[in-house]
């Protein structure tokens, strides 16, 4: 299946060059978890403390459907 | 301290165009001004949200803050002059004064205090509403401890390069900033000051949506929904829902930040090169005679509110409580050693 995620912030790093502005679209086998698309992306699970699917948090473990957007961010901490 | 003469008016000519938006109204206004609200950082966020507030007539601002003002500062932090950094004046003492020249009639109390697991219910204890205008990410959480435990609102603000957060926090009501963020990332994971820098518009953002938060919670809003998040420089900005984590420790009743259980006892510090060391009980010690005591070692500097000691490359600035920051170091071990040599523990 094919999801979208976007990356925000410090982790546009990890976006390939093709990609446009901060989104990819990544194909994924069925029933694969949002740290699935992290591992896929090669995002370092370290980096990311807050992911949303279709605008809303969800954990790690959360299995993905087709078309899904993945929003993908770092912890803010500065002030 | 700065105390009010007189209770404002419900409505004047100085709260009109407020009091005449339908969503405060005089009530709200009266509301506003019964509010203690407490700002912890007089940082970026924190100058923003209580220029705000100070201007909007909010009766009581306890502002929190450990550090002082330095250049660096002015590119964002909108309260302080050239004239502050050169003085070194703590920052809540230079916001204090500044505020009080903006609006003479609410009572600000400006506490050069870092908040720590010992005293944060103490500061934080008879606020209406606490804002977050922190720069890191283990204050914050020991904030939300303390906010759940005494069942105070609270508003989380955070700001790094063009990247900022925001989320309203009602303790036993939405997710709270455990639900959120678990837990503090391990060492040298986080972007900082250093590697990311940040943008004033940013900090103007989130400071002001911080603070019309406040408005609209002390005039019996309803909390806003969800977590902010923004991106001033790719001009992204959207609202994602949150749940309240089952498994969420702080939402349990366990406040691991709050025990000590988590919180440490040096601290590097955002954007510096800088450690502090906080020691675990506050003690009152007497900068004259640690002044006249450092005379013989070096250059020493006392300003009454804190007191500069220059040691080969590094800087002692050293506050009545004790604490100390230990400029021109990252190394937590050599500021330990430097206090140690000449603050004595």
């Amino acid at each position: 299946m094919r999801v979208k995620a976007r990356l925000f912030a410090t982790l546009r790093d990890h976006l390939p060059e093709d990609a446009s502005d901060n989104m990819v679209e990544v194909e994924l086998s069925e029933e694969a978890t949002v740290g699935d698309l992290l591992d896929e992306l090669a995002v370092p699970a370290d980096e990311v403390r807050v992911t949303m699917v279709n605008g809303r948090a969800r954990p790690r473990d959360w299995e993905l459907e087709p078309d899904d957007e993945v929003g993908i961010f770092p912890p803010v901490g500065g002030g | 301290m700065h105390d009010r003469t007189q209770s404002p008016p419900a409505s004047n000519e100085r709260y009109d165009k407020q009091v005449l938006f339908r969503g405060i109204g005089p009530e709200g206004q009266r509301a506003l001004g019964d509010a203690t609200v407490a700002i912890m950082g007089l940082g970026a966020l924190g100058t923003v949200i209580a220029d705000t507030l100070c201007r909007a007539g909010v009766g009581t601002l306890r502002l929190i803050d450990r550090d002082f003002v330095e250049l660096s500062n002015l590119q964002r932090q909108t309260l302080f002059t050239e004239a502050d950094a050169q003085e070194r004046l703590p920052k809540v003492v230079a916001a204090a004064r500044r505020l009080a020249e903006i609006n003479s009639t609410i009572t600000i109390e400006p506490l050069i205090r870092d908040l720590h697991a010992g005293n944060a219910l103490e500061i934080l204890q008879g606020a209406d509403l606490v804002l977050d205008g922190t720069d890191n990410l283990e204050t914050r959480l020991l904030v939300n401890d303390a906010c759940l435990e005494l069942g105070i609102p609270w508003v989380y603000g955070a700001a790094l390069g063009a990247q900022g957060n925001a989320m309203t926090i009602i303790p036993g009501e939405t997710p709270c900033l455990r639900c959120l963020i678990a837990d503090v990332p391990p060492p040298g994971v986080m972007p900082t000051c250093d590697s990311e820098g940040v943008l004033a518009p940013l900090t103007g953002i989130i400071g002001s949506w911080e603070a019309a938060e406040a408005l609209r919670l002390l005039t019996g809003q309803p909390p806003r929904q969800g977590v902010l998040l923004a991106d001033v420089w790719h001009g992204d900005m959207r609202i994602v829902e949150l749940d309240r984590r089952a498994d969420c420790p702080a939402c349990g009743g366990t406040y691991d930040y709050l025990t000590g259980e988590r919180t440490t006892f040096t601290t590097s510090m955002c954007g510096r090169n800088a450690v502090q060391i906080s020691p675990a009980e506050e003690r009152q010690i007497s900068l004259d005679v640690l002044e006249t005591r450092l005379a013989r070692a070096g250059d020493v500097a006392n300003n009454g509110f804190l007191l500069t000691f220059a040691v080969d490359e590094t800087e002692l600035i050293v506050f009545p409580t004790g604490r100390a920051i230990v400029k021109g170091t990252t190394d937590e071990a050599v500021a330990r050693s430097l206090y140690a040599r000449y603050v004595g523990t």
